[in-house]
């Protein structure tokens, strides 16, 4: 399935204060997949792309440069086009050699956390690509998400020369890190509907007179309404009664969210997956149905997944337009 | 005061089209399964092949002969290989002989329904035909009237009837039936037979096209037998409840080997178990076969393209965008 590329897979931080230390570890990257032959990207800001331009001088025209913004769009969509975007080029022969520039202004705590996850996902869902994954992090940002770094990333980048991180935490254990903190109560007096019947076309009904007046697009109600027939199908499926639905809006520093929510008093097994690694398009993926959970991620927001003895719950966040209820 | 809309739309909110894969259909038209005939019926049936007709006739005729009902079938092929009465009806083989002497089936040759002396279509005849056979059926102790039959024969080969007489034919039997309490009719043309103007223009005579029973029909999911293309029309909502009745439909086309197209406008929603049963029957097709998504509702086709095509191997997009969702706000 894979194709032939000969470097091992790495992922590593580079941690810079500035515009030398920034310049220093990501131009020879650059350079060094030039000279192999690697297809190499670069996910930059506007003003940043400028800078490498200005540095690569005419090598820059052996880069492709993208956009962060766009780039950076959902965690697990920019995990699973990144993915196939290396076995493309690994079916070519060539290693996919990307510098990020995650982006971490204006996100919420919530979504910051996923992105950390996404990080550490990626070093199980590269492992055979042969991918090389470069990502600077600015001394300027919250202490927190560079600590964070330094556990998801195995090698850390200073200038030319990249060694071992002693502080890297093993990927699974860090995205179980991330959901160590209970999920807040629902909201007071929010109702719990039971689901009991197995015919969900009820359920469907219900979800969409729930959100009537939440100014959900059309386009964004389908997506909730397959996500939640996905969850609740598992919960009757492999979980145990009682399963609950609660729907609730949120309004986060202005910013409102319809929140979906599914219980039931099952707990999953070790070693889920949680839809966290992109299943990829091969016929195998497709004759095992393999992509639920990884999709109800991708048609909502964000997901939040507690499972344990006290049972499991499912919250699919679906942002909705405009600020402040506007 | 004001003025007019300049567009002109102002209170035009008829019925989207029929998106059933033959563009030709039209909004005006009611569109019923064989099962839900019933009197007044002026009925159209443009089949694509023997299968097609064989399964709307036969049930129809069959349908007939069951409720007490008078069947006639103008034709020249002999009674015994009509559609519908080689199979046993509730559990007893259809005695043609039986039947046809009591007056409930009716097998009149076309020179006897519809020719006049020197063998020409005469199209005044068979809706006098037809009145006749009801003028009788109420005193026979029949509580209706079915009559079908076919006119390709009409329409090709040597000595074909021009179409301003099929036409007035039509409009006949339309006149005849319409008004009726106790009258249906199912007038059969083989659409390889004739251009697709002549077809519209027989077609516009009807009220009613008629269509298979569907295969499943549940409130939530309906699925019915589409013919040309060879497929499935899938309409409402399929989920967990509904993929294994969906899978069984999905293997009886599957068996005939070629392209399968589902036609799925009026598929409002479908969750990620359909999509994936679908891959997998898409798989089971041969190599250079596909599962053909047509005309897909836009809501539906965004959740598709989340999942990414890609991770749907087999599954292709069809024909255009639905035109009947009532969302679109044409």
């Amino acid at each position: 399935m894979i194709g032939t590329v000969t470097g091992a897979f790495t992922h590593r931080v580079l941690p810079y204060a500035g515009v030398d230390e920034y310049l220093d570890g990501a131009i020879p990257f650059v350079r060094e997949g030039i000279a192999a032959g690697d297809r190499v990207v670069c996910v930059s800001t506007v003003g940043r792309e400028e800078l490498l331009r200005d540095e690569l001088g005419a090598a820059a025209g052996e880069v492709e440069f993208v956009d962060a913004a766009a780039w950076y769009g959902h965690p697990s969509r920019t995990l699973a086009d990144c993915l196939s975007d290396a076995d493309a080029s690994a079916g070519e022969g060539r290693r996919l050699r990307l510098l990020g520039e995650p982006v971490w202004a204006f996100r919420s705590p919530l979504e910051v956390l996923e992105w950390q996850r996404a990080e550490a996902i990626l070093n199980v869902a590269f492992r055979d690509t042969g991918a090389s994954l470069l990502c600077p992090y600015a001394a300027s940002l919250p202490p927190g998400v560079v600590a964070a770094a330094r556990k998801t990333h195995p090698e850390t980048v200073r200038g030319d020369r990249a060694s071992a991180n002693p502080g890297f935490v093993d990927p699974w254990a860090f995205s179980a890190q991330c959901d160590d903190e209970p999920l807040p109560s629902p909201p007071d007096g929010t109702f719990a509907l039971r689901i009991e019947r197995p015919d969900l076309y009820w359920l469907r009904a219900y979800v969409a007179d729930q959100v009537r007046h939440t100014a959900l697009s059309g386009e964004d109600l389908q997506r909730l309404l397959v996500a939640v027939t996905e969850v609740v199908t598992n919960a009757l499926r492999h979980g145990e009664p009682p399963i609950a639905l609660r729907v609730w809006t949120r309004v986060d520093a202005g910013e409102r969210s319809l929140v979906c929510e599914v219980t039931d008093a099952g707990s999953w097994r070790d070693g889920s997956g949680y839809g966290l690694i992109p299943p990829r398009p091969d016929r195998r993926t497709a004759a095992q149905g393999r992509f639920g959970l990884w999709a109800v991620r991708l048609l909502c927001s964000l997901v939040q997944i507690r499972t344990g003895e006290a049972g499991t719950t499912v919250r699919m966040w679906l942002r909705l337009p405009g600020r402040d209820g506007a | 005061m004001g003025f007019p809309n300049p567009g002109g739309g102002v209170g035009w909110t008829g019925p989207a089209p029929t998106p059933d894969g033959h563009s030709m259909d039209a909004p005006w038209f009611a569109k019923r399964p064989v099962s839900d005939v019933r009197p007044g019926d002026h009925g159209w049936l443009a089949y694509a092949g023997a299968e097609e007709r064989d399964r709307v006739i036969g049930t129809f005729v069959r349908e007939g002969l069951r409720h007490n009902e008078k069947v006639v079938y103008v034709t020249d092929a002999p009674a015994d290989g009509l559609p519908g009465l080689d199979r046993p009806l509730d559990g007893h083989r259809i005695d043609v002989g039986a039947y046809t002497r009591i007056g409930q089936l009716r097998v009149i040759s076309r020179a006897d329904a519809c020719l006049d002396r020197r063998g020409a279509f005469e199209p005044a005849m068979l809706a006098d035909t037809l009145g006749r056979e009801l003028g009788g059926a109420f005193a026979e102790g029949f509580r209706a009237v079915r009559l079908t039959t076919d006119h390709s024969w009409a329409l090709s080969g040597p000595g074909r009837a021009d179409l301003a007489q099929m036409l007035g034919c039509e409009h006949r039997v339309g006149d005849t039936v319409a008004p009726s309490t106790m009258a249906m009719a199912i007038c059969q043309v083989d659409r390889r037979t004739c251009s697709g103007a002549e077809l519209l223009a027989l077609r516009d005579t009807h009220e009613v096209l008629i269509e298979v029973d569907p295969e499943f029909d549940d409130g939530v999911l309906r699925i019915v037998r589409t013919f040309e293309p060879h497929g499935l029309r899938l309409e409402g909502e399929l989920d967990g409840a509904r993929h294994t009745v969906l899978a069984e439909r999905l293997a009886a086309v599957n068996r005939a080997g070629r392209r399968v197209h589902l036609d799925v406008a009026r598929l409002r929603f479908i969750d990620l178990g359909g999509l994936n049963l679908l891959a997998q029957h898409a798989l089971a097709l041969p190599a250079d076969e596909a599962l053909v998504l047509d005309h897909l509702a836009p809501d539906v086709e965004n959740v598709i393209e989340m999942v990414g095509w890609r991770r749907l191997p087999g599954l292709v997009r069809g024909a255009g965008a639905a035109g009947g969702t009532e969302d679109l706000g044409r």
